[in-house]
């Protein structure tokens, strides 16, 4: 009943002025928060994080430097602890911002990064992941391999690296492509 | 009779996708896929098990694998 006296979690559009950084010790962390975040209406987004940043993992989440207070307090609802909350000083870069697609006959295949995701484009059948070199890569594939799109877990939900975010970026793809 | 697929020299998803033409174009009886890399082994197993087909034997040959699936029914 009280919802609509909530106060919308948006920050101002100041491009990267009011912006600040969370980083975090590995991409486990950064997955849970960004979860957690979005899943709660904040206006944040997940980047590669700035030269200057030698700590922690390869992403970081931006977000609404004015909100700093009550984005650590919910993160620390979940016991998230972010390693540096600092402002953003300089360009972030996309944490995948190589996204490639190639048919093989009635197979389309999705590649973000070094992942890649195939699916039988007459049934939506994943019948293929690979790439990475992560160690959750085999346990994502045996999730997901031989189940139908809209049944299939995601990647987000069931890896923990930087493999399965990449994967989840060229899963969210291959759910447009396919839902045309 | 008994086909064979060279997947040799060829990334994935090929050898999983080479593997799958095959077999829907085959039905049942023996496959042998030749791959080079422990991926396209791993996927390529998984995605004929997945079809229904048995992995009968895979040999370490000079530079990658052998595998051998079937389905008789």
């Amino acid at each position: 009943m009280l919802n609509i006296f909530r106060r919308k979690k948006k920050g101002p559009n100041v491009g990267n002025r009011g912006r600040g950084i969370l980083v975090f010790e590995n991409t486990t962390e950064v997955i849970k928060a960004e979860s957690l975040l979005k899943g709660n209406g904040w206006d944040i987004e997940v980047k590669g994080p700035p030269p200057e940043i030698r700590s922690g993992c390869d992403l970081v989440i931006e977000f609404p430097l004015i909100e700093e207070l009550s984005v650590i307090r919910e993160l620390a609802s979940r016991n998230i602890k972010p390693v540096q909350v600092v402002p953003v000083t300089s360009v972030l870069l996309e944490p995948v911002d190589l996204l490639h697609e190639k048919e093989y006959g009635n197979y389309l295949m999705v590649r973000a990064a070094n992942m890649k995701i195939t699916v039988d484009k007459n049934t939506n059948l994943i019948v293929n992941i690979s790439g990475g070199g992560c160690p959750d890569v085999p346990y994502l594939a045996e999730k997901m391999v031989n189940k139908y799109l809209d049944d299939a877990p995601q990647p987000r939900d069931v890896g923990y690296t930087l493999c399965a975010y990449a994967l989840q970026i060229a899963y969210e793809r291959v759910i447009k492509l396919c839902s045309v | 009779m008994c086909n064979t697929l060279d997947a040799r020299g060829l990334s994935c998803p090929q050898p999983v996708i080479m593997t799958l033409n095959e077999i829907n174009k085959v039905k049942k009886g023996e496959i042998i896929i030749m791959v080079d890399t422990d991926t396209a082994k791993e996927n390529v197993s998984r995605a004929s098990l997945a079809q229904g087909w048995t992995i009968v034997d895979t040999e370490s040959t000079e530079g990658g694998y052998k595998i051998t699936i079937r389905r008789e029914d």
